[in-house]
Parts: structure tokens; sequence; C-alpha cells
């Protein structure tokens, strides 16, 4: 029963992006924050990187495939620059952002990376949680608590914007529009156009331009894309009806804009060119990394000046991605859980969340609720463990407690006939003693896990770590998986 | 209805103002007062089927006036359970921020001296007896009387309960009997699964009355229990007055020291929720039980 | 040394000083919880009548607890200026009495003799006094000490700001001692009593209000009311650490459960003086209450009133830069009623000041006891009529770490507005300065913390 008081767990975060690759390392320090006489409360107390890779171009192997062996080499190489086997590691996260995630072969990239980068590192993106890692890796986040003042960071990288709107330190809103540095490519200090991404194409129609692959272009005549692409990044800011080219090149639903912006940071790629005392003058400037990222920099700094908007300096530019994903995909269960089985860790569990609304009043109701949603996504017979997740129970009394836990055993019965391990992630703090219920109202021992204090509702899949603090928390990462989209 | 009857009012008053103003009855002045009374809603009979009540405005609610940053204040208000973001009439709280204290005080004051119902000890099927204080003044007064069992409860104690068992639970009103009754219904029976669960053969769980902390050990020498369980109200604050504390301590003596004891408090709705700290007492129990100490000496086995 | 009287027709005899010194006091639950306290009004009056007639000699020659056995006494005894001590032996307490209220008699005078009177002197005086003679007799003395700024200065009313939270939250913590400065409280010291006793959590909590006393040029002092033992830690370790804080006690024993003794004083002061951050020469903060020997079980059968002079006695020695009085504090078991908090206040105000101390009170109550906010409101301006020093300040007037009640913000700006009493002098200019304050009174803009969020 030794409990430490405190139990450091080091953490990677890779981010895989349309034009670059980079990976960090942390350590998190976890510790028992409740003093003397109250209940354990488990929490990560502190972050620190510990190691930033270089940063490296994505490779690929063509303009649609990344070069998966070339990304481990990658990997490999950084541990060892580290000084870290992928036995060192507790646990992270890869996400393949950007145009990358569009393409079919990120599964290929995550089976190459699962097997040695660490026994508990695995896939996480979609443009959401890919705009909330780099608000928080920027800092963004942070000063929307500090200065309390609704903060948006946008993360403007190769192929995409991704916008995360942040108040009092919580993401509140995000979206995502296909404008990036990357869209054109050219001669490296020159100018000639060698491709022409399908983004791009919408953005030069809209402007009336015909520009081709093989071309040369002049400053003035590349300007008023760059110059559209970049109000078309400032539009989603003002409004949240979108028409014209602003609508085509939206990927995700706008932001709702619930509350109005007026501090705007910068990350990525693109970043550094917004922050810069000048902008670009010659063709050579413009394509100095052939693309036309500090055009589209020094662009997307006069559209927002423009429109009011106040920029503040991120913390991190480039790397604010990667250090949101290394630092802050972790996230603990409550510190009063049930655990009864020896399976842990378990990885790409996929989350149910049966209950719409409230939870019904009886067993049988609420069994039937499960049974329903265990079919539709026809779980019962295929080989995915699943959790079943949800706010809460109908109140906190013991009753209420007792009568989910008799639900959900009734509801899973043909599920838990395949001697999979129960697995129930619920919000409300009342995890472990609706383990116990479900202990005690089922007849026979089962393997379970009954965690609590996590908030699963909008992601796909989850992984589960082993138990750290002597069994207290355990670490999940939550994710979504881009090839499921 | 409540609206035609206020219109039909105003029309009467006018009609009968304007002929009282035209004989010179009434000055304009005059007549304008009495209209302007009529204009407001208020019903002339109070209605008291009526399901309309006052009531406090949400405690996150910002108080000041034209803030420099109101987000920073509301935020502020999030960090700390204190007071802050109140506002003020001249030097003084205003009406809401007086009278929010004076209601949070009243329930505290009553969570320590009313008494937990006898309705509800007979609900939750508890056996009641009291400490040597004879009332709450006594007992606040004096805390030695509270340490110990009446005469008539050690008599009770000895004839009724089964002895030698692991665990006695003992439900003690301490200085709140809030806390007993908004806690105990949701934690005593997660309690109890969880000790049957894990096979631990429990006393039946009684009701003390003026207790503090120690009459544990009173109750533990007439009952020969392996551990002694009391469930105790807190001294409440202004914010609650339903935590309740959890005082374990495992075959207490005459040398035992206030670090014998495993503590677990802030048990209530706002805290650690009761059925949840139910199943956690249960961990906390089989520990004890296993190291056959409790406190400071169960911490130093770890 | 006549231990007897009459009181019409009836004749009380006592044993000892210190049973008359017990039953002399007003009605309080902790003597009763003891069982030393007049079982009748008319003993409590007889009581009073014994003490009035013994004179300043009589007393010390029957110190409460022995000088051998007690080294609060011993502190007591070795402080005293025998020279003054030999001029006034002779006096009666009734005569004492009459020329700490003479109008001749001024503070000065006061804290002249003040060197030459025992703790027992000092209490068997009061027990003698009403309500207004206390307050009567407080006013006149004014104790002015100093550590970055000047307490006590006449005219002035100072508050310590205690913006406590129950996980010792950093954000937390500073949220309410935004909204305490923004209604100018904060010039005594801001104090924060912290949940964890450890360097780490004191260290953090002293850099981040000394920090932010810099950035905002905010002149007052900065104290975490850990145990000294734990300032003493941080201290060696560089913690900005301005005012030592100690609770302490009337008795050894007392003492001893404290986990304090005059050695570790000594010692705490002596770190103070060489590795603390503020200017001094006054570095040390006490808090006392009467009642804590006996929740403590460490009373030796000496009444709650005297055993709090003795603290005061106890703590001249170290020159405190302010010492505060939270009697209420304690519990029903010592102080039962608001009546009794009142008086317990009035007491250990005027005792302390004759100690030359420089007093502060928290006319504080729990929620277990007979008291509401009327009695505290009460207690707080009759203290400010008898001149404390400085009073606490807590956001609503709600301390949600300790779970008791004390002054509020409010109630600091409404005490120095009604008596018309200004913030340390520094502090006005700075509260000046931030707009918070104009001509003594609060602005439109006071009682708003987010005006440090620019």
């Amino acid at each position: 029963m030794l409990e430490s008081t405190n139990q450091r767990i080091t953490s990677v975060g890779i981010d895989i992006g349309t034009t670059t690759t980079q990976l960090v390392i942390s350590q998190l320090t976890i510790e028992n924050t409740a003093s003397g006489t109250l209940v354990p409360r488990v929490e990560i107390t502190d972050k620190e990187v510990i190691h930033r890779s270089q940063i490296y171009f994505t490779p690929l192997l063509d303009r649609d495939l990344i070069n998966a062996a070339a990304v481990s080499q990658i990997v490999e190489s950084e541990y060892q620059a580290a000084g870290l086997t992928p036995e060192m590691i507790d646990t992270g996260a890869v996400i393949i952002t950007g145009e990358t995630a569009k393409k079919e072969n990120a599964k290929a990239i995550i089976d190459a990376l699962a097997g040695f980068a660490g026994d508990f590192v695995v896939a996480t993106a979609g443009a959401n949680l890919e705009a909330i890692y780099a608000g928080k890796g920027s800092g963004a986040a942070q000063y929307s608590a500090q200065r309390h003042q609704v903060t948006v960071n946008i993360d403007v990288g190769g192929g995409t914007s991704n916008y995360a709107v942040f108040h009092e330190g919580k993401a509140v809103d995000s979206s995502c529009i296909n404008v990036g540095g990357h869209l054109i490519e050219f001669d490296r200090q020159g100018d000639r156009i060698t491709y022409i991404s399908e983004p791009a194409k919408i953005a030069l129609e809209s402007t009336g331009q015909r520009l081709q692959a093989g071309e040369r272009v002049t400053l003035p005549q590349l300007r008023p894309i760059v110059k559209a692409m970049a109000e078309c990044v400032v539009d989603v800011l003002k409004t949240s009806t979108h028409v014209g080219l602003t609508k085509e090149l939206l990927m995700t639903p706008p932001l709702q804009l619930a509350q109005s912006i007026r501090k705007v940071m910068i990350s990525g790629g693109v970043a550094d060119y917004v922050y810069a005392l000048n902008g670009p003058t010659t063709m050579a400037e413009v394509t100095a990394f052939g693309d036309f990222g500090p055009l589209l920099g020094w662009e997307l700094r006069v559209s927002l000046e423009k429109a009011g908007f106040v920029l503040e300096k991120p913390n991190e530019t480039v790397r604010a991605t990667v250090i949101g994903t290394g630092t802050q995909s972790v996230n603990l269960s409550g510190s009063t859980i049930h655990l009864q089985e020896n399976t842990l860790p378990l990885r790409n569990v996929m989350v149910i969340s049966p209950f719409i609304s409230t939870i019904p009043e009886t067993p049988q109701k609420i069994a039937e609720v499960v049974k329903t949603q265990m079919l539709r996504l026809q779980v019962d017979h295929s080989e995915g463990v699943v959790a079943i997740a949800m706010r809460g129970p109908r109140t906190m009394s013991f009753a209420d407690i007792s009568i989910l836990a008799q639900g959900l055993l009734l509801g899973l019965e043909d599920y838990l006939s395949t001697d999979k391990p129960l697995i129930i992630v619920i919000e409300a703090d009342c995890g472990k003693v609706l383990g116990q219920c479900i202990s005690a109202s089922a007849n026979r021992s089962l393997e379970m896990v009954c965690i609590d204090q996590l908030e699963v509702e909008n992601c796909d899949y989850i992984d589960i770590g082993k138990p750290l603090m002597g069994g207290r928390v355990v670490p999940v990462v939550l994710k979504t998986l881009v090839f499921n989209r | 209805m409540a609206v035609a009857n206020n219109e039909l009012e105003k029309v009467i008053i006018q009609s009968v103002m304007e002929e009282l103003a035209k004989k010179g009855l009434l000055s304009q002045k005059g007549k304008d007062h009495v209209m302007s009374a009529a204009m407001m809603d208020t019903p002339i009979v109070p209605n008291t089927e009526s399901k309309e009540m006052v009531t406090f405005p949400p405690q996150e609610e910002m108080q000041i006036s034209n803030p420099f940053n109101a987000d920073a204040v509301k935020a502020m208000k999030k960090l700390t359970p204190a007071r802050i973001g109140i506002g003020r009439a001249g030097t003084r709280p205003k009406t809401m921020s007086l009278l929010r204290f004076l209601a949070d005080h009243a329930v505290a004051q009553d969570a320590v001296f009313l008494d937990v119902s006898e309705e509800f000890l007979q609900r939750m099927n508890l056996m009641s007896v009291q400490s040597a204080a004879a009332s709450k003044d006594e007992f606040l007064q004096r805390p030695d009387l509270g340490r110990r069992l009446s005469v008539e409860a050690v008599k009770t104690v000895s004839e009724k309960c089964e002895k030698n068992v692991q665990v006695q639970i003992l439900i003690v009103d301490g200085l709140s009997s809030s806390a007993i009754e908004a806690n105990i219904p949701d934690l005593l029976p997660a309690l109890m699964q969880g000790l049957k669960s894990s096979g631990i053969k429990v006393g039946a769980p009684f009701f003390v009355k003026n207790g503090r902390v120690w009459i544990q050990d009173h109750v533990a020498s007439i009952v020969n229990s392996d551990l002694i369980i009391s469930l105790i109200g807190e001294r409440p604050g202004l914010g609650t007055a339903e935590s309740l504390s959890a005082y374990m301590i495992y075959r207490p003596n005459e040398n035992t020291v206030e670090a014998d004891r495993t503590v677990i408090s802030n048990i209530h709705k706002g805290g650690i929720p009761p059925a949840e700290a139910g199943a956690h007492l249960t961990d906390v129990i089989k520990q004890i039980l296993a190291a056959k100490a409790s406190g400071v000496k169960l911490n130093q086995q770890k | 040394m006549i231990l007897k009287a009459k009181v019409y027709n009836k004749i009380f005899a006592f044993q000892s000083f210190k049973e008359v010194m017990a039953k002399a006091n007003e009605e309080k639950s902790g003597d009763e919880l003891v069982g030393i306290a007049a079982k009748s009004a008319s003993e409590r009056v007889a009581a009073k009548l014994v003490l009035s007639n013994l004179t300043l000699e009589d007393i010390y020659n029957n110190p409460v607890i022995p000088y051998e056995e007690d080294e609060v006494t011993r502190a007591i005894y070795d402080g005293l200026n025998l020279r003054i001590y030999q001029e006034i032996k002779s006096w009666t307490v009734g005569y004492l009495r009459e020329y700490v209220l003479d109008h001749k008699t001024t503070g000065e005078d006061l804290a002249h003799i003040s060197r030459g009177l025992t703790s027992e002197m000092i209490a068997a005086t009061a027990k003698l006094m009403s309500t207004m003679d206390l307050v009567c007799g407080s006013k006149k003395m004014r104790v002015q000490s100093h550590c970055n700024t000047t307490l006590g200065v006449p005219g002035t009313l100072a508050f310590r700001c205690q913006p406590n939270h129950p996980t010792d939250s950093i954000e937390g913590m500073m949220a309410s001692l935004k909204e305490g400065l923004a209604y100018g409280s904060g010039d005594a010291v801001i104090g924060i009593n912290p949940v964890e006793d450890n360097v780490e959590t004191v260290t953090r909590l002293l850099e981040t209000v000394k920090n932010f006393m810099i950035k905002w040029e905010i002149p007052t002092q900065n104290c975490v009311l850990a145990h000294v033992t734990t300032q003493m830690k941080a201290l060696e370790k560089g913690a900005p650490v301005d005012l030592v804080f100690q609770s302490i006690a009337g008795t050894q024993k007392a003492n001893d459960a404290f986990g304090v003794s005059a050695a570790i004083l000594d010692e705490a002061f002596a770190l103070a003086q060489h590795k603390g951050s503020a200017t001094g020469p006054n570095l040390m903060y006490f808090e006392t209450g009467q009642g804590s020997e006996v929740s403590l079980d460490a009373h030796l059968g000496v009444d709650m009133m005297t055993l709090e002079a003795r603290t005061y006695g106890y703590a001249r020695g170290y020159r405190p830069f302010m010492t505060n009085n939270v009697s209420g504090f304690i519990g029903p078991e010592t102080i039962y009623s608001g009546r009794e908090v009142i008086r317990a206040d009035l007491e250990d105000l005027f005792m302390g000041k004759l100690h030359g101390l420089p007093m502060g009170i928290a006319p504080c109550y729990t929620n277990h006891m007979k008291a509401d906010q009327n009695d505290q409101e009460m207690g707080t301006l009759l203290c400010a009529m008898a001149g404390s020093n400085f009073f606490m300040g807590v956001p609503g007037g709600d301390d949600v770490m300790l779970s008791y009640q004390d002054t509020s913000y409010h109630d600091d700006a409404s005490t120095r507005e009604i008596l018309g009493l200004r913030p340390l002098p520094e502090f006005e200019k700075w509260l000046e300065k931030m707009g918070i304050l104009e001509n003594g009174k609060l602005t439109e803009r006071a009682g708003d913390p987010s005006i440090f969020d620019k």
C-alpha cells in the first residue's frame, strides 16, 4: 500500500503536419494536492519540456504519401538525442495535422510509430483538438485566464488555419479553414510556381487570377490572392455566417462567436512573419522556403489590424501544436475510482455515450437504452473494447447510483458474456461507488474499470494507461482518430 | 386575470381622480401621486395562493456596478468561495449580500443548535442514545460531557449492541445535525454495502445525540469492536453547514491520543459526495483492519 | 493581604489571590468549565472588593504560577523595571484603576508605569473596570511600532488584509487580496493563514504577495501565519518574510502545546533581524486569545483573563510590530456569547495596551457560539473607539478557510469613515494614487478588484 506523494511521468508529443514534423518530450509531475484529512486529489502539478526536436520537413514519398518509415526514423533519432528509450515513455500522443490528416495513409504512420514510440503512444488528431492543442501550446489559453479576456489562437500552418477560442483558460469554440502558407509551391527563392493545391485553385478562381503550375509570378500578381486568403481567415473572427470564398474554404462549421473577440494570437509556421517588423518586398523573400508563408503572415497581420483586432505575441509559434500535444494530451481520472482488472493499459477504446439527456428511472429502461445503442453500433459481436460514458446518475443519491449500476449490468449482458472488461467513464464524482454497486449487483467477478471526473463526450476513442500513484488514478488520452472521419 | 383586474382598477381610479380634480377637490400633484401609485403592479390584497417567492440571486452573480473588467471579477469569483465581487452601498454591503450572510449564518446556527429529527432516526432505523451532555448549551460549554455516554446510554449500548464485531459504526451529531440528515442516507448504505461485499462483520449502526469525537472510545470499550468509526457533523462554516467527517480508530484505550485516529473530512455534496465517500471509507477501513492500526501508526506502516 | 469581604450582609472568604482573580471576572464559560468562576453575583462583587484593596506588592509576591515552574512567569518578572515597581508598589489596585482614568494621567504616564507592572497587576486592574472604563483607559494609550511602515499613528486605523483560501490556491488568494486592497484594507499587513503548514506553501504565498507589493508599490508588510518553525525554515531558504508570526499563550504548558518556547522565539526574532525582508525594528506578529490555555487543558487553575494578561507579558519582550487578539475564535466552551466576546475584546485591548503592546482586535465569532453579526459590529465599534491599532479584513466577513466570521472589508472602510480615522499615512497616499480613496472616503472606483487587471 505504499503511496508516494508524487510521481513523474514522461510524455511524448509528435506533430506530423503538412509541412513540418516535430517532437517534444516532457515530464509531468503528478501529485496528491489534497491536504491532511481530505480525500486524495491527484493532479498534474508541473509540466516541463525536457526535449525539443529539430523542425523537420515532413518526409513525403510523393505529394500524397507520407514516408512512414522516414517519420519513424526521425522519432528514433530524437529519442536517442534525448537519451530515452521507448520503454521510458509513459504516455503521449501523435497528432497528424492539417492537409496530411486528410491523406489516407495516416494509419500507416500510426502503425509504424505505435510499435516503438513507447508502449503507450497513439494517434490523436482532428481539426478541433489540434486547434486546442495549438492554443494551449502557444499560451493563448493561459493568457485568457490570466488577463480575463477572450482570446483566439489561430495556428496557421502549411495547409490549414485552426482556430481555438479560449475563455478563462477553457476552449469554448473551434474551427478550421483551408488556408495555409504551403498551398502554392515555388522554386525556392524563385518566382516559378511548381504546384497549386485545390484550395489555392478555388482562391485563384474567386480572385479572377489564372495562374498555372510552371508559370512565373510577380509579387503584385501574387499579393491579391494571398490577401484574399488572409481576409478569409479574418472573416471567421468577424461573423458566423459566411459566403463566397470563406464559405468554400471552411473545413468545419465556422466559429459561433458567442463572445466577441478582440485578442488574437497566431501560432504555427507562418506566425513568425505575422510578428515580423516588415513584410516581404521581393519574390525571393516570399519564397524563401518554397511557399508563400512569409507573405501570408504579413497579409494576415495587415488584415487583422485593419479589422481592429489586437495581436498578442504567443510563447511558442511554430512549436505550439507539438508542445500542446506533448504536455496537454494526458488527462487524469478522478482520485476515487474502481479498478478491478489486470489488462491496463488499454488502447483505442471506443467511447459510447448511450444517454442523450437524462438517465432513465428504472434499471430496465436504462438497460433498454444501452442495448439499443450497442446494437446500433454493432458492438456486441465486434472485437473492440468499448467504454460506456455518461455525465452522471439521475441524482447523486445511493439509490440512483444503484439503479444505474443494475441498469448498466443488464444492458451489457451480451457484451459481458464475451468476457470483455466493463469500462465505465462517468463525469460525476461517483466512480468508486458505482463500481462497488456494479460489483455487488453482479453475480460473478467482473473485470472492471470504473473511472470518473472525465469529460469524454466529444471524443471517439480513449486510451487508458497503467494506474499511477498506487492505483489511485489512471491517465487517459482522449482522441479522435482521423482515419475514421 | 390579474392583468385584467389591474387594468380595470386603473381605469376606475383614473375616472374618480378626474372627477375629483374637476371639482377642485384634488390638486394636479395629488392626482399624479395617486395615479403613479395605481400604475404600479402591486396588488392591493396579497395573493397567498401564488407560487411566486423571493429568493437570493445566484451566488456567482457579479454585484459590482461598472467594474473595470467584469470578466476578471467573474473569473475571480470562480477562483475562491470567498465573498468577493459583492459591491457596496456606501461603505456597507448591498442588501442581498447582507441578507445572504444572515441566511448562511442562520443555517449554520440551526445546524448546531437544532437536534437531528426523530422522524429521520426512525426512517433510517437507527437506535438513538445520548451523551452525558443533557442539552445543546451544556454540550457546547462542557466538551468533557460530550465525550462519554450517559448512564442510561451505557446500559442501552451494553444490552442492545452486538459485541466483538469487526466494525462498529456510530452516527454522531457533533456540531451539525444538518450534516447528519444531509449525508447519512447516501453514505451509510454505500458504506454498509462496501463492508458487506468485503465480508467484514459490522454491528448495527446507531445514533449518539450531543456527542463529540472521543465518545467513540467509550462506545468501543463497551462493544469491544476492532474498529470504531464515527460519522460526525463538522463545525459549520458559512459556506456549508452540511459537512461531515469520519473518524476511525483501531482498538482505542486510555492511552489513545488524537493522532491515533484516521480522519476523512469534507464529506458533503460540494466536497466528496456522501455515496462516493462511503465507497472510499470501505477501502480505508480495510487498510486499518489489515494493518491493525489507525492514524499516524497506520501512515507509518504504509 | 486581606482575602475576606463583606457585601452587605454576606461575608465571602477566599483561599488565595488566584481564587480572587478568577472570581472577580465577569461571566465567561471557560471559567465556568474549569470550575473557578464566582458562584453568585454577590461573590463576584466580593472578589472585586477584595481585589481593589490589594496592593501591587501583594500581587508581586503572589504570581498565579510560580516563577520557578513557568517560563512565562519568568519572562514577566525578568522583564520588569524594579525601580518603577518600587515607586508604585504600595498602590492598591483600586487606586491604580483611578490613576489610569484620571484626567491628569497621560498616555506617557501609563507607558512609564507599564514597565513596573506585572501582568497580574494589569489583569487585576481591568477586572475592576466596566466597559466604558476600559474604553476610556485604552483610548489614552497609543503604541506605535515600525516594520516597513508605522502602525499606531494617531488618527489612523489600519487593517490586516486576510485573503485566506481553503486550498491555498494562489489565484484564489490573489482574488481576495485585490478585493481587500480595493476597499483600503491591508495597511497593517497582508497576512495569510495557510492550510498546508510547509515551507513550499509558505514560500509560494510569501513570494506571490511580495511580488505583488513590489509591482504595485504597496507600502505594507508581508506575513504567512504558519508555525514559527516553518517560517524560520522559509527564512533560511530566502523567502521574503517581513513579519514572523506565532500564536502564544499564558502558560509554559500551553506554549509547549503550541510548539513554542522562549528559545524558539528568540531564535526566530534573531533570524528575522538577520534574514528578513523588512526594515524593522519591530518584526514579530503575535496572536493571542482568552481561553486557548483552557482548550489545551493547560490553564493550571488560573482564570482566562489573567492568563491572557500573562501572554502579553510574555510577548512584550519581543517588541512585536503587532499583537492581535482573537478571543472570539477559541470556541463556546471558553467564550459562549456575543456579550462575553465583546467584554473579552475590551479587556484584552486594555490589558495589551497597558503592557505597551501595539494591539489589534479581531472581534470575531464562530458558528457554534451564541453570537452574531450585530455583536461583532458592536465589538468592532467599541474597540475602534478604544483606539485599537488595527482590525482584520476578511471578504464579506466570512473566512472560508478558518470557518469563522471577522471584520469585513466593508466594516474596515465603515469604521474609518464613522470615526473619521485614516489609513496609515504611506498607505493612504497609495490608495489615493490608485484612485481608491479621496479625502478619507472611498471613491466610486473603490471595491472593484479588477482595477488590478489591466
